[in-house]
């Protein structure tokens, strides 16, 4: 559906963009994945016909993006970073003038914007005038813009910044059931984030592609092994003779302790024995109250953090300043 | 192209914009009408237009200023730019939606003569050229006010480089007179002339080479010139200006002199302004 070839952009002397190469299919959700200016919008940008290349090619769905630009651009609704909001009109207004803007004929343009309006669920605001709604509602508003005209790609540049817990929740959602029907690609600088809507990470940094894979591959091969955390009232000594006999286990550290209760990290092999559970039963058995027993993530910022530093390392020269922070 | 043009009709029918600059328009054409015409009972509504001309001063830039300059500002072209919609098409919606506004204005001054007629004989055919010309040399400054602002993302800049410029224009034939016509004076005048054309080349490619490698080249043609014919230089900024001056045709047309080539030379300024606004929009993706 896209094919990027050899991308470069230059800003003066800064390679913002540097030799990027890839390929994304028809139906899939790319996540892109990269430290504050990593390269992320202006790649962005350049996909969706904003700026210009320094070199390289772009093309969608077949169509060059140099050659035919109007017919390329058709193809694709795309939120810049900043939603580009007419802050004087209604909502209402705004979606009708991107209609007509992107040329939806005047037959279809009532059921095209009504379309846009229930599927970001901004019925409530729509006759509002848009520099009086709130940030979440701007944020819907952009994505309402991208979806008219119903293009094939939808590019979507951190669309979750500014979103409250809820609403990003269902701004997930709605890019899960954008999927079926359409290209998709979003931004983020949080792994997580991507991880959770995304089929396929790009991730990039100093504006080359450091690894393109599917979640499910990248995730895997990051997996740490399962750790616990367990946090008693009792000494170390007397948890750890009740529980080194428990089958897999590997490992159990003291991590702190303040008197009355003592917090272990526990680690194990997975025999098909759930280790959790046995230890619940033991310590209830022998009367010592637990405080907290939580399961440790696997880290996804650090897969992500140990990935950009190791590139922030291979290109030393240039690699400070843009360094991954999150 | 239309959605554009709706767009900016709204946005200037919905905000005070509009409706300050055809009020003020009209106003002032209406203050000169009656001063001039009704009450010194001069049948000339051409001059009237004449001395109304320097308000567009104040009005042009009041119109102009955010046409494309908001844009670049609120980043809304961003939508405008991966919309599929060719650049010049939103140039010139852009543009029809400010001369809609003034054309307003001046279909109804068009009445004005007609009252005129009601006590006096008035020369109809002067008056009406006189309005044409006053028309197309506030189109001309609206195109070039419209490349001004999409040069720059800050109204107030974009209003004070219009201000200068339409002032500029508006008096360049008297600062010409400032001038001595002689062939030295001249020689300095194009001396300075060079140099603002190799800082504007500096300023818009960054390169310090080309500019002075173009100074050196003008400079020197320059000193050929003088050496071998100094005459070529008598009097040349004032040719100059008086060819390339917007208010030079506009003076004709008030004083009822109407030539296909005055109408043809606001044309083309209008449509060089507009290409060099579409260029400057699309060279924004090279940035």
């Amino acid at each position: 559906m896209i094919k990027v070839k050899n991308l470069v952009k230059k800003y003066g002397s800064f390679l913002a963009v540097d030799h990027l190469n890839f390929e994304v299919y028809d139906g899939q959700i790319l996540g892109f994945l990269g430290p504050n200016g990593a390269g992320k919008s202006t790649t962005m940008n350049i996909l969706t016909g904003y700026l210009s290349p320094t070199e390289g090619d772009i093309s969608i769905d077949g169509i060059d993006m140099f050659e035919e630009p109007e017919k390329a651009k058709a193809l694709i609704g795309y939120l810049p970073e900043k939603p580009p909001l007419y802050l004087d009109m209604t909502v209402y207004e705004y979606l009708w003038f991107v209609a007509e803007l992107k040329g939806v004929k005047k037959k279809e343009r009532f059921e095209e914007v009504k379309r846009v309006i229930e599927l970001t669920s901004i019925d409530n605001v729509k006759d509002k005038l848009i520099k009086h709604i709130s940030k979440g509602y701007k944020q819907r508003v952009g994505v309402a813009q991208a979806l008219i005209g119903n293009p094939k790609v939808i590019i979507l540049d951190e669309p979750t910044v500014g979103l409250d817990p809820a609403q990003i929740l269902e701004m997930r959602n709605l890019m899960r059931s954008l999927s079926k029907n359409h290209t998709v690609i979003l931004s983020s600088h949080i792994l997580s984030e991507v991880s959770e809507v995304c089929d396929t990470i790009l991730i990039i940094n100093s504006g080359k592609l450091i690894r393109m894979s599917s979640t499910e591959e990248l995730l895997s091969e990051f997996t740490v092994e399962d750790e616990i955390i367990l946090s008693v009232k009792a000494s170390y000594k007397d948890v750890f003779e009740l529980i080194k006999d428990i089958k897999g286990l590997k490992s159990a550290k003291e991590i702190s302790n303040d008197g009355t209760v003592t917090t272990l990290s526990i680690t194990w092999q997975d025999t098909g024995v759930d280790v959790k559970d046995e230890i619940t039963f033991k310590l209830a058995a022998n009367r010592i109250s637990i405080v907290e027993l939580k399961k440790e993530k696997k880290n996804l910022e650090e897969i992500f953090l140990t990935l950009v530093e190791k590139s922030n390392k291979v290109s030393d020269e240039e690699g400070e300043e843009n360094a991954g922070y999150l | 192209m239309q959605a554009i043009y709706k767009k900016e009709m709204k946005a200037y029918l919905h905000s005070v914009v509009g409706w300050l600059f055809m009020a003020f328009l009209t106003a002032f054409i209406g203050l000169y009408f009656f001063y001039a015409n009704l009450l010194n009972g001069s049948p000339y509504f051409g001059y009237s237009l004449y001395s109304v001309s320097l308000i567009f001063v104040l009005t042009i830039p009041l119109l102009s200023m955010r046409i494309m300059a908001e844009e670049n500002k609120l980043k809304t072209d961003q939508l405008l730019l991966t919309a599929p919609v060719k650049t010049w098409k939103i140039v010139v919606g852009k543009y029809l939606s400010m001369v809609t506004l003034f054309t307003i204005v001046m279909l109804a001054s068009c009445i004005l003569p007609l009252i005129m007629t009601k006590y006096g004989t008035v020369n109809l055919k002067m008056s009406y050229v006189g309005i044409l010309g006053f028309y197309l040399l506030g189109c001309a400054y609206m195109a070039i006010g419209l490349f001004i602002s999409g040069i720059t993302e800050n109204q107030a800049m974009a209003a004070i480089l219009t201000f200068v410029f339409v002032l500029a224009t508006q008096l360049s034939d008297s600062i010409v007179g400032l001038f001595n016509s002689d062939s030295k004076s001249n020689f300095v005048v194009f001396t300075v002339l060079a140099i603002a054309i190799a800082g504007i080349l500096y300023l818009s490619m960054k390169n310090i080479f080309v500019s002075a490698v173009s100074f050196i080249v003008i400079e020197l043609v320059m000193i050929v010139l003088y050496l071998v014919n100094s005459s070529i230089f008598d009097g040349l900024a004032s040719k100059l200006v008086t060819g390339l001056s917007l208010v030079t045709p506009f003076a004709d047309m008030v004083s009822g002199v109407f030539e296909l080539k005055s109408v043809v030379f606001f044309l083309s300024v209008i449509i060089v302004f507009l290409y060099l606004a579409d260029n400057s929009l699309k060279k924004r993706r090279f940035n």
